[in-house]
């Protein structure tokens, strides 16, 4: 399991799982680097993105414009995204914004990783 | 050699203090230096004269007084004299004694270093009794001499007489420098003595150095006049200030009038006074004597046409219109000439046609066209008038003279319409300002191309998204560094804004259109020359094909109409472009760029600070930051620490916290700020927490103060192009505050937020 930083963006992937580590604000430079990261990682070959937010204290709107930018790349794709370890102001600012009408959320990675390798359907929200 | 002014200097014909006197400090030094050739060899056969060429009311009057003090101060061999041609004077002869007389004051009360004698008022028989010992005999003669000329028959041996006072013999440590200020020149036109003339012959022969201060064309002519070889003299262009200087000095002139301002008044009263010293000057005289505060656009707007309706401008401007055209009858008919040309968008007249509508000679008619050439009210060349001349000062006056004198107009509707109309005026008037000063550094970058060679991919948006967009800084910078594909760059020649090319341009302003004439690999042949036509698009998102296709179109157009051959188009977008349009500059063969590789471009070619301030009061916090990368940051720590103090719920605290952050990137990106600011409150009360935040700069055209216009926040489907995913700031804001509100202010935007405590 490799582990990449390049970009300033953490990154690993489990199977044709890639696990992208969102930084502590996603704004529109922070939001572009992961975007950039799972561009990258989708090109590579990846079947699904798990995005965690574990360090993810505060999302502007910029930077949730261009997380839906990674749903529509992933989805064109066909792979599936789940959003993993959200606090709970940024999951009612995706909620305000209807951004989890269009993602699956996870309560941590494990739990993101366990439902993509028995994958829910795309509405079906987990945790939280 | 550079003249340091002695903090010691004393004032004395100098209005203001020295470190009060803004903007013209080198010119100051010029003339210092000219000054001191009087001790130097170089002046036998140097440039004796220093010709001050003035745009109108750009002020050099107080220049010259700061010069004399400073002169005087320094206590050296050169006297200075310095003389205003006085407007009330009527005749050659009587200014002319004027000047003998002013000429021995200031040279007694220099040799005796006596500084209170130059406002002293004295008759030449004072003036010798109190001359110095040394000085006695040669000044006796002198008045014995005047005394013969006064009594005889001819005016201009009198005139002359006086005049060249300063060239009698001196004692060898004394040597006078004559300051002439005859910007009132065109006062004595009518004189039977030639005065002109005679003015720059007796200082010409003089031996001395002088300086000559007048209008530009005024003094122009008199020296042809003269048959003055221009070359034999210094050249001095003086013009209005700088905006910088402009700034310093409405700043200063309201500190000494005690006048209140802000810095957008400040910024409001610079641009519509067009820079004018004597403008600024006279406005905030008027609001210190009226104990005017000029703390919103309103109340400038207000004083303005006072002034101009009846106070300082009016006179200035009646004055200068009373010199050109004494006869009420004709002055009236000037007026409407020359408002009746402008509405039709006329900007020019035959003579013949004016010589018919004022029925005038011939001689009379040049003679009024000249007063108002010099004067530069139009620009008349012996067979047309171009009648748009002058400042928009002068065609508000010009305008609103025309509606009450010749349409008869009630005076208060006329002046409730001049305010109306300035105060819209005013906005854009600001905008345009900003927009120049936010624009672009085009032609500077283009002067810099010089045939060097760049990557090239920062001329192609496409290939450089692709290697490197969302890269961190220092990972462009390297594979920049490390790219292959380089392209050498033209080298420029001349650069113009493309609404000097085409009229067309002119609506998307003066800055974003360039053509630069340029020769490829910097060799000078007709197949190397290529014309770069380069536009910066407005877009707030990546530039789509649609915008793309109507720029190469309009520059093409351009291009066909100025019979330029060879182009090479550059468009600039904020953001960049979108694929389809970056598949369409390549197909046009014209270059993309984002603001980002703008600027790593200007870095190739060429080689923020956090200010709290002190609250008003201990239940108050200000915050003022730069716009910029994650600054907005700072501010949510800010009010989350606030926040925590009045006990917040967490969530409480984030939805503020969010809230101000989106507050702050709405500010940034909507604002053409000249500071780059942003001005952040918060006020804590019983219940409540209070936050505003400002920006200065243009109030954006989509935002009414309610939010209309912008979707809302719950979206319901996904949202296809990335334009309908921006713009949800407000919304957002709205939706995690409990009261929003828009506070109207004269510039920018101010939003003011507020949440309730909730146990």
């Amino acid at each position: 399991m490799a582990e990449s930083v390049k970009s300033n963006v953490r990154s690993h992937c489990v199977g044709t799982t890639a696990v992208v580590y969102a930084s502590d604000y996603l704004n529109k430079l922070t939001g572009e680097r992961i975007e950039r990261e799972c561009k990258k990682q989708l090109d590579s070959g990846a079947r699904a993105l798990v995005i965690d937010f574990s360090d993810t204290e505060l999302v502007n709107s910029i930077g949730i414009s261009i997380l839906l930018g990674i749903i529509d790349i992933a989805e064109k794709g066909g792979a599936l995204v789940v959003f993993s370890d959200v606090n709970n102001e940024t999951v009612q600012l995706f909620e305000m914004l209807g951004l989890t009408r269009h993602v699956v959320l996870a309560a941590n990675e494990q739990e993101a990783l366990t439902s993509l390798s028995a994958p829910p359907t795309q509405s079906q929200a987990i945790g939280h | 050699m550079k003249h340091r002014r002695n903090q010691q200097e004393r004032q004395i014909l100098g209005r203001v203090k020295h470190g009060e006197f803004i903007g013209r400090t080198s010119e100051l030094e010029r003339l210092v230096a000219h000054a001191t050739k009087a001790n130097s060899p170089a002046l036998a056969n140097g440039a004796q004269g220093l010709l001050i060429l003035m745009a109108p009311l750009a002020g050099v009057s107080e220049l010259l007084r700061q010069t004399f003090d400073s002169l005087f101060s320094r206590r050296e061999e050169v006297i200075p004299i310095y003389f205003a041609l006085p407007a009330a004077e009527t005749t050659a002869v009587s200014a002319a004694i004027e000047f003998l007389n002013t000429f021995l004051l200031q040279y007694i009360a220099y040799r005796r270093d006596e500084p209170g004698l130059c406002h002293a008022s004295l008759t030449l028989n004072d003036l010798l009794k109190l001359a110095p010992a040394a000085d006695v005999e040669w000044i006796e003669e002198l008045l014995e001499a005047y005394n013969q000329q006064r009594f005889g028959e001819d005016d201009r041996a009198l005139v002359r007489f006086c005049l060249n006072a300063p060239a009698r013999s001196f004692p060898r440590d004394a040597r006078p420098f004559v300051m002439f200020d005859a910007v009132q020149l065109g006062a004595y036109a009518d004189s039977a003595v030639p005065f002109a003339l005679e003015i720059v012959r007796a200082l010409k022969s003089g031996g001395n150095p002088f300086v000559l201060a007048g209008l530009r064309r005024e003094v122009l002519d008199a020296m042809a006049l003269a048959g003055g070889n221009l070359e034999a003299h210094e050249i001095m262009r003086v013009g209005q200030l700088g905006e910088e200087d402009a700034r310093n000095l409405v700043s200063s002139t309201a500190r000494r009038q005690q006048v209140s301002i802000t810095e957008e008044t400040r910024d409001l009263l610079v641009q519509q006074l067009e820079c004018s010293p004597f403008f600024i000057n006279a406005m905030l005289q008027a609001a210190g004597d009226k104990r005017l505060p000029l703390d919103s656009y309103l109340a400038c707007e207000r004083l303005y046409v006072d002034e101009l309706m009846g106070g300082r401008l009016n006179r200035y401007f009646s004055s200068v219109l009373e010199h050109i055209a004494p006869q009420p009858q004709i002055r009236a008919a000037v007026v409407r000439l020359l408002c009746e040309a402008t509405p039709q968008g006329k900007r020019s007249a035959s003579v013949e046609s004016w010589r018919k509508r004022l029925k005038l000679d011939s001689v009379a008619v040049e003679q009024l066209l000249e007063s108002l050439h010099i004067h530069e009210l139009v620009n008349c060349d012996g067979e047309t008038i171009d009648v748009s001349g002058g400042s928009n000062l002068w065609r508000d006056y010009l305008k609103s003279r025309f509606r009450l004198d010749a349409l008869r107009e009630p005076r208060a509707l006329v002046v409730a319409d001049v305010i109306a109309d300035a105060l819209k005026r005013a906005p854009q008037t600001i905008a345009h300002h900003y927009r120049r000063a936010a624009s672009l550094p085009l032609r500077e970058l283009l002067g810099k191309f010089n045939s060097q060679r760049v990557p090239r991919s920062l001329f192609d948006f496409a290939a450089f998204a692709e290697n490197y967009k969302g890269a961190p800084l220092d990972e462009v910078a390297a594979g920049l560094d490390e790219q292959t594909e380089l392209m050498r760059l033209p080298q420029v020649v001349h650069t113009a804004s493309g609404v000097s090319f085409s009229a067309a341009l002119r609506q998307f302003g003066e800055e974003s259109t360039v053509v630069a004439h340029a020769f490829g690999a910097g060799v000078y042949t007709n197949q190397n020359e290529v014309v770069w036509l380069v536009a910066k698009l407005e877009s707030k998102l990546e530039a789509d094909a649609a915008l793309v296709g109507r720029w190469l179109d309009l520059l093409d157009a351009v291009a066909r109409q100025s019979g330029i051959v060879k182009t090479q188009m550059w468009l600039i977008a904020n953001e960049g472009f979108s694929i389809e349009a970056s598949e369409l500059l390549r197909e046009r063969k014209a270059y993309g760029s984002s603001r980002q590789q703008f600027d790593l471009l200007i870095g190739r070619l060429s080689e923020n600070s956090n200010v709290t301030q002190p609250a008003d009061n201990e239940d108050e916090f200000q915050l003022i930051f730069p716009m910029g990368t994650d600054n907005e940051m700072l501010a949510a720590s800010a009010v989350e620490q606030v926040a925590r103090r009045l006990s917040f719920t967490p969530e409480a605290i984030n939805q503020i916290k969010t809230a101000v952050v989106e507050a702050c990137i709405n500010a940034s990106e909507h604002s053409l700020s000249p500071d780059r600011k942003i001005y952040q409150r918060f006020q804590v009360q019983n219940d409540r927490l209070v936050i505003t935040i400002s920006s200065r700069g243009i109030l954006p055209t989509n935002i009414t103060g309610n939010g209309e216009g912008e979707p809302g926040p719950e979206v319901e489907s996904k949202p296809q192009k990335s334009d309908d995913r921006r713009g949800w700031g407000l919304k957002l804001i709205q939706t995690l505050m409990d009261e929003v509100e828009f506070e109207r202010v004269d510039e920018g935007t101010s939003l003011r937020m507020t949440k309730y405590l909730r146990h």
